[in-house]
């Protein structure tokens, strides 16, 4: 890929900088950066998985501490430069974003990088039915808004945090680049087979996530828990009852990605709870929000309809799809309520009636 | 958007019991079947009907994909700042962005670590504070994009893929360059301060071409030469990798960077001034100043010149090449803003860039 161009620069001026390039002379080097290093001799190897990113932390650049107090883009363990203004980033606490897992998440995105256009087997697509082809389009114009918000909440947060993390904002980066890919498959998804793109979703949950003012602690718990379980039991549901190979290929793609976005959750808010008093307790209250939220935008019948349609092969075997769709509903909230039991953060208290009733049909 | 109706039939109506199904009804242009060319099923090939290109002004703030169907009790999620199609579009995004995908690569995997050799003392330190510089400064074109892309509504999402794409690639470079300081038996180095706030600089761009100006045309511009001539810098085959790798993940985004100029040259006359005057600033403040590895007496140039001589006692003669690639830099940003259609900058005096370059080559 070039920067193609087909004009020549105006005659005059490149003549000139060619003419005065052959008459310079060159400056006597101060050299003053040689000798600067405040760990010299490090020689990383590659191991068995190459050099990764988590195998750089050795001596002063593994040290990660407790807050990031330098406000300038300088890397972990370079030498910084005194006097350079700073850059104003937001969050500088190791407890708001960590999680010792992000390196390895990150060298696992790129190892299992995909290409919608081309690791999709879209020739398998063949019409359906009418009304599952509608819903199956409905279905994915909401994750596809899902995945939209998912991309702004995390690009938004990204960018407002140190440089001594790194590795988290690397990690983010292949969370972001993830969500580009479910915007795009979804898309063309509803696109390629007859039929187009459906009602948006409601959104109040797409508002809370990127309206997570508590910071990116909330955001997480918003967006990989509360929602982001919610999206990854749907994928494995609509793995399950897809219609054919480029369905069932889309959503076990999503559900890789979907697994270590979760990984690094849990991982960050385990960090976050050990390290931070009370921040069970808030993330109790969170939850507490957070659930309700959910709860109204599951009283919209839209994606419930669709995904009964979807599940049931049709409109008539709808009744049966409904059936499914709790069992779906059942998992995540047993999932949901698992791993915030693992985590410490209690939901016994002031649970919605709303989920709890999936539970008890199940 | 036009809504597709469902015809009602009466197996829908008895089926259908306890089901509200109105949304069937209530649908974006139907029947549409994009199909999979040479490269897949590609961005461009579902560009179809009224899935097709957007308007030029969005309503959308509720996050919607474009061509959805509205709601009108949909929460606002928006805040969305980018608004216009002129402020952001450019007509091959959807190409570089599935280029973009086809062509990601693992620095932990794809670079042949294991080539490289110990180096001499000046050699490493050299590589060392230019690795340094490069994991330093790659981040700025992660999280600048990064910030805009929130800022964009998704009916222009085919240049926030791109722009995503973008900051995975410069995540990767990153993580690449830090990989080096800490291969063969080096570590990073002291920074170089010049990606700070200064006026003018690309964090503190309040419009998307003002940014898009200054970190794509100029900066990646000077960066991307310099990686194309990696081999002249390059002790291995890791290094050689390393920047080539690095080139062509930035050839694309100065690729955006000139789409989207030349889209606004053809399409915004009345902002023609307004970017002439961006493109001022951004060749005072990159093309010459610290941001540019290949610069003028920076630690980075100094490193440049050592590993471009083979040593620091052939400095003199790593500045000679150093000089032809900033001539080079030189050359290819006076090409690249006549394509995007600026050019009569450099010829009716505007540009003061020759100037500015006799002026740093003698000093």
């Amino acid at each position: 890929m070039t920067d193609k161009n087909d004009s020549k620069p105006g005659p005059d001026s490149v003549a000139r900088i060619d003419a005065n390039a052959d008459m310079a002379q060159p400056a006597q080097p101060n050299l003053k950066w040689m000798g600067k290093s405040h760990q010299w001799g490090t020689r990383v190897k590659p191991g068995k998985h190459g050099l990764r990113l988590g195998d750089l932390n050795v001596g002063i650049y593994g040290e990660v501490p407790p807050v990031w107090t330098d406000q300038t883009r300088a890397p972990r363990g370079a030498v910084a430069r005194r006097g350079v203004p700073p850059l104003g980033y937001a969050i500088r606490d190791k407890v708001d974003l960590w999680a010792d897992s992000a390196a390895d998440m990150y060298e696992e995105a790129i190892q299992r990088r995909w290409a919608p256009a081309t690791s999709v087997p879209w020739d398998t697509i063949a019409p359906l039915p009418d009304d599952v082809e509608r819903a199956i389009c409905q279905v994915c114009t909401e994750l596809s808004q899902y995945a939209n918000a998912d991309v702004e909440s995390v690009t938004h947060w990204q960018a407002q945090m140190a440089y001594g993390y790194h590795e988290i904002k690397q990690f983010l980066a292949t969370v972001s680049f993830d969500g580009a890919r479910h915007m795009e498959v979804f898309r063309k998804r509803a696109l390629c087979n007859g039929g187009g793109l459906g009602l948006e979703g409601p959104g109040e949950v797409n508002r809370m996530i990127l309206e997570s003012r508590g910071g990116w602690t909330e955001a997480v718990l918003y967006l990989f828990v509360v929602r982001g379980l919610f999206t990854q039991t749907m994928y494995r549901y609509l793995e399950r009852y897809a219609h054919n190979d480029a369905e069932r290929t889309i959503f076990a793609h999503c559900l890789e990605d979907k697994a270590r976005h979760l990984t690094y959750a849990i991982d960050h808010l385990r960090y976050a709870i050990n390290h931070q008093d009370d921040q069970n307790l808030i993330l109790q209250q969170l939850c507490m929000i957070g659930e309700r939220v959910l709860v109204r935008e599951l009283k919209d019948g839209v994606l419930r309809e669709a995904l009964a349609i979807v599940f049931g092969n049709g409109i008539s075997g709808a009744q049966a799809g409904l059936q499914i769709h709790g069992r779906m509903m059942a998992d995540y909230i047993k999932r949901y309520l698992a791993t915030l039991k693992w985590l410490g953060v209690e939901r016994r208290t002031l649970f919605p009636e709303e989920l709890s009733a999936y539970l008890k049909v199940s | 958007m036009s809504e597709a109706k469902l015809p009602h039939t009466e197996s829908h109506a008895t089926a259908g019991a306890g089901l509200d199904l109105g949304w069937m009804s209530r649908q974006g242009e139907w029947g549409t079947r994009a199909v999979a060319g040479k490269q897949g099923l590609t961005l461009a090939d579902i560009q179809i009907g009224s899935y097709g290109e957007p308007d030029e002004k969005s309503d959308n703030q509720t996050g919607r994909p474009r061509g959805a169907v509205a709601r009108a009790n949909s929460y606002r999620i928006g805040g969305y700042t980018v608004m216009s199609k002129s402020e952001i579009w450019l007509d091959n995004a959807s190409f570089l962005y599935e280029e973009a995908l086809q062509r990601q690569w693992s620095s932990a995997t794809d670079v042949p670590w294991h080539t490289i050799k110990p180096l001499p003392d000046d050699i490493e330190e050299a590589q060392c504070q230019l690795a340094t510089f490069f994991t330093e400064v790659e981040f700025v074109a992660g999280d600048v994009p990064a910030r805009w892309i929130a800022s964009t509504t998704p009916d222009f999402f085919e240049p926030r893929q791109c722009l995503l794409a973008q900051v995975m690639d410069e995540s990767r470079h990153m993580d690449v360059f830090r990989k080096r300081a800490l291969a063969n038996g080096g570590g990073l180095m002291q920074t170089s301060g010049g990606t700070a706030g200064v006026v003018g600089s690309i964090d503190l761009a309040r419009d998307f071409t003002e940014m898009s100006s200054r970190l794509h045309i100029s900066g990646e511009g000077a960066v991307l030469t310099m990686f194309r001539m990696g081999e002249l810098m390059a002790y291995n085959e890791a290094e050689k990798a390393m920047y080539r790798l690095c080139a062509q993940d930035e050839a694309r985004h100065v690729a955006f960077g000139v789409m989207h100029m030349r889209y606004m040259s053809e399409t915004a006359p009345q902002r023609r001034e307004e970017i002439q005057c961006y493109l001022d600033e951004a060749e005072r403040q990159i093309l010459a100043g610290s941001q540019n590895p290949a610069g003028t007496q920076t630690d980075s140039s100094e490193a440049l010149a050592i590993l471009l001589g083979g040593g620091k006692a052939k400095y003199d003669e790593g500045v000679r090449k150093l000089i032809a690639i900033r001539r080079r830099q030189v050359q290819e940003y006076i090409k690249r803003v006549r394509s995007t259609g600026f050019g009569d900058r450099f010829d009716n005096g505007r540009s003061s860039l020759v100037d500015t370059f006799d002026h740093h080559v003698a000093a």
